[in-house]
């Protein structure tokens, strides 16, 4: 099953995965925007401009980090290759988007975050199964007898961990039952994925290693933990002094 | 009362994490991908040997130390016959500084009597190799043509594009990167 899967959505197919994913959350997201106070309306900008600036973004940032490539052929930077891009450059730009456009729209920062929150859940979930559809963020070796075959070894399906995991996730923050204060939403997501990704690390066989062995995706989840922690703190004494 | 508790629960938390962090390092990087051969980035490029039309051959290995552009191809598919100018154009670019292009055609699902009058038609330079009996195609876990692998000067993938056609700027970036 999971070669035939494979099979279906290899490179260059496995990015519908991720379309299919941040259309249904944009469906799920739209549904329950107007509960945190963001109008359909100004959350459908919102994400069409973020996204906008995502694309463009990631595509300009690239071309002007790598600017000698296409001084030969400018034209280039049009093309249709997804691999001239910068994710993190691009993601900054629609970020930036964002921000000016919740500004312009005096849409509340915790708010705006809170209703995006289903996006980024399905997303998560659709990246996983992009890698497993790809066969990267590969597990390391295993014996278990729930062990897949990738890359000439039997390696644990740490791809299917992640899936798991953010399955579970989008499960909690949908069909939660209690109302939350602003901003509690996106933070429990973020702190529970950083959770996630902290523990399901280690199985992987890919780590970009630091200091002596220490899985530096740890160490940067372990961080955002702290932070999300922090600013919950943070959140709940604004709240009890309001 | 409960702040107290919920602060205390954080803290455990907290300490879990760093305790799970020095709990799974991997302190003799035996998880790593690099000392196994696979056609996925991170890991050694899988060896082949391969005939020339000309009736020579090429192994990979031999041409350790160099940087290598593996393209897998076939004269029917068209973002194939689209990316040969631009990889003939960066191979003359960037030859002397110790690129060598592979350009393994899938034979086994191709004509070898059409690889010659292609290679014509399109002035290519760099070795041609005749893959008859599916050897790299299986290897390689080939499952969409074009597909191309960036090699260092080690041995090791450095990016795998599947798909095409490639543009000029992308081989750019990606044997700059594999020449460093």
């Amino acid at each position: 099953m999971i070669e035939s899967f494979r099979a279906l959505f290899a490179p260059p197919r496995d990015i519908l995965l991720l379309a299919a994913a941040l259309w249904i959350g944009l469906a799920f997201a739209e549904k329950r925007s107007e509960r945190h106070g963001v109008s359909k309306d100004a959350f459908n900008n919102l994400v069409f401009y973020s996204l906008f600036g995502y694309l463009l973004g990631g595509r300009i940032l690239f071309a002007l980090a790598n600017y000698s490539a296409f001084t030969d052929s400018p034209l280039n930077i049009f093309s249709l290759n997804t691999d001239l891009f910068d994710p993190i450059g691009g993601l900054f730009i629609a970020v930036l988007v964002g921000m000016i456009y919740g500004k312009k729209q005096n849409l509340s920062f915790w708010n705006t975050l809170d209703a995006l929150t289903p996006i980024f859940a399905t997303l998560a979930i659709g990246l996983h199964l992009s890698h497993l559809a790809a066969g990267t963020a590969f597990g390391s070796p295993t014996t278990l007898p729930w062990g897949i075959d990738l890359w000439n070894a039997t390696r644990h399906p740490t791809q299917i961990y992640e899936m798991i995991a953010s399955l579970a996730i989008f499960a909690l923050i949908w069909f939660r039952k209690t109302e939350l204060s602003p901003g509690t939403l996106f933070l429990n997501f973020t702190a529970l994925t950083a959770g996630a990704r902290l523990f399901l690390e280690a199985f992987r066989g890919d780590s970009t290693l630091i200091f002596g062995g220490f899985r530096l995706a740890q160490v940067a989840a372990w961080a955002v933990l702290v932070i999300c922690i922090v600013l919950k703190q943070v959140n709940r004494q604004k709240e009890s002094i309001n | 009362m409960l702040a107290l508790k919920r602060r205390l629960a954080y803290i455990f938390i907290l300490l879990l994490g760093l305790a799970w962090i020095l709990l799974s390092a991997d302190k003799n990087a035996a998880s790593f991908a690099g000392t196994t051969a696979a056609p996925q980035v991170g890991f050694l490029a899988p060896d082949f040997s391969l005939p020339t039309p000309d009736g020579d051959s090429i192994r990979l290995s031999d041409l350790r130390g160099q940087a290598v552009l593996v393209n897998l191809w076939a004269t029917w598919c068209p973002p194939c016959r689209a990316e040969m100018p631009a990889i003939e154009k960066i191979y003359n670019e960037y030859k002397d500084d110790g690129l060598v292009v592979l350009a393994v055609n899938m034979t086994y699902q191709d004509s070898a009597s059409a690889v010659m009058p292609f290679v014509q038609e399109h002035g290519l330079t760099f070795p041609i190799l005749l893959d008859e009996s599916a050897l790299v195609g299986r290897a390689y876990q080939l499952r969409s043509l074009p597909s191309s692998f960036f090699i260092t000067r080690e041995g090791i993938i450095n990016e795998v594009v599947i798909g095409g056609p490639m543009a000029e700027a992308l081989l750019r970036t990606r044997v700059e990167e594999i020449l460093k």
